[in-house]
């Protein structure tokens, strides 16, 4: 008996295998993870593995003495599974953290950070 | 010789097929699913058990390892979560042992069941404490591939810790995970009934280093690394196992290195065993597994805490 219990996910799988919503994690990111950049981005875009509810992510960037921060997160218009932040037009020289929180579709929180630069 | 911190785990042999077959089914795209410690992700590990508590099942593992007899053991393992911290498994496992000379023996071995209390996550170490017990049930399994005739108990301490919190100027090495497990075996009796020695008390324990592509892409610096070796762990896992009671307190285990390539949902695992001493083995083994995330297959479902 106890050998069979281990048909039960299999069936299951076999039956309802098909359209399950995953963890989401970082696919990639503009500006890419680790970046140097000799010009500062207008905007900051996540793109996920699976479709993330933007109401409920949320996204962070500090920086520099003088960097007022991303502005209001929003899913991106092309895409279910990425958020869009945009970035002030000023951005002062120097190391900026990305720190991203977000709500997959079916309820998966996942988190992760990541740094780039804007040069001189 | 089975891994001493890798439950034994269910041997439908003829299961194996489907559950390949749907593996090719579902999506390549790197990524990943459960034990998660803030930005940590701990996949599951092949000979020593991973410190996480998740809705998973791995199957098959398959193994083979040549010492005084050639031993190959296919298993699997069914983990379900009933609260968020809490869970509990069901493994089995075949196995075939054959000696020079003699005919081979075939068999299940003891059925196993575990509880595990995921205790601590510390997100911004990346940390996770949890703690088990585990049960190899006399009487459930064949006498000739060796199982035994008493009931096994083994509290078991898990630990896992991701590298992330070092400082910025280190953030190569931030992809860096260790996770371990200690666990004690005591048989529920001395000696059982037809038994021709004592059965020992056994101290278990295994280490892994793993160095997550995955987390390197995402966390620290765009490599721009092509699938699928965006989604691979490279790991060097480390089991042993020693009687501390009897006659017999050698020292057994293999070493293993080997790559875990990780999924959404699902993950393939591939090592070398490299057994520690001429009593773990003569050869150079392998260990193969395929794991699928139930949370992530079925999060509604089956993927679920119960409660």
């Amino acid at each position: 008996m106890g050998r069979l219990v281990f048909l039960v996910p299999l069936l299951a799988a076999a039956g309802l295998g098909g359209a399950a919503e995953a963890h989401a994690f970082l696919r990639s990111a503009s500006p890419r993870v680790g970046a140097q950049l000799a010009a500062a981005p207008r905007a900051l875009r996540l793109s996920f593995s699976e479709p993330v509810e933007a109401g409920l992510s949320r996204i962070t960037v500090s920086g520099p003495p003088g960097f007022s921060g991303a502005g209001a997160v929003r899913a991106a218009a092309d895409d279910p599974a990425a958020l869009v932040a945009p970035l002030p037009g000023a951005m002062p020289t120097g190391r900026y953290l990305v720190q991203w929180r977000v709500i997959s579709a079916d309820s998966h929180p996942t988190q992760g950070r990541f740094q780039f630069e804007v040069r001189p | 010789m089975s891994a001493p911190l890798c439950p034994p785990r269910p041997a439908v042999a003829a299961s194996a097929a489907s559950v390949l077959a749907l593996a090719a089914s579902l999506s390549w795209s790197p990524a990943h699913a459960h034990a998660l410690a803030g930005d940590r992700f701990f996949p599951a590990t092949l000979a020593v058990e991973d410190p996480g508590v998740a809705d998973e099942l791995s199957l098959p593992t398959v193994s083979h390892l040549e010492g005084d007899e050639r031993s190959t053991e296919v298993s699997g393992e069914w983990s379900k979560r009933l609260t968020r911290s809490f869970g509990v498994s069901v493994g089995e496992t075949w196995s075939r042992a054959a000696a020079p000379g003699e005919p081979a023996r075939s068999g299940f071995a003891n059925l196993e069941t575990s509880a595990k209390w995921q205790a601590l996550t510390d997100a911004r170490r990346e940390a996770v404490v949890a703690f088990g017990l585990s049960a190899e049930w006399s009487g459930t399994g064949a006498a000739g591939v060796g199982a035994e005739r008493h009931t096994t108990f083994t509290p078991t301490f898990y630990f896992g810790k991701g590298a992330g919190d070092l400082p910025a100027s280190l953030g190569w090495a931030r992809p860096f995970a260790l996770t371990g497990a200690v666990g004690y075996a005591v048989p529920s009796r001395s000696r059982a009934p037809g038994e021709a020695e004592d059965n020992p008390r056994v101290l278990q324990w295994g280490l892994t280093l793993q160095y997550s592509l995955p987390y390197l892409q995402s966390q620290v610096k765009d490599l721009g690394l092509p699938r699928p070796i965006n989604g691979l762990v490279p790991i060097v896992e480390a089991s042993f196992e020693r009687p501390l009671t009897g006659r017999d307190r050698t020292t057994t285990g293999t070493v293993n290195p080997g790559l875990i390539w990780t999924g959404r949902r699902f993950q393939l695992g591939a090592e070398a065993m490299i057994p520690v001493n001429r009593a773990s083995g003569r050869r150079v083994g392998a260990i193969l597994q395929l794991h699928l995330y139930l949370d992530d297959l079925f999060p509604g479902s089956l993927g679920r805490p119960a409660w």
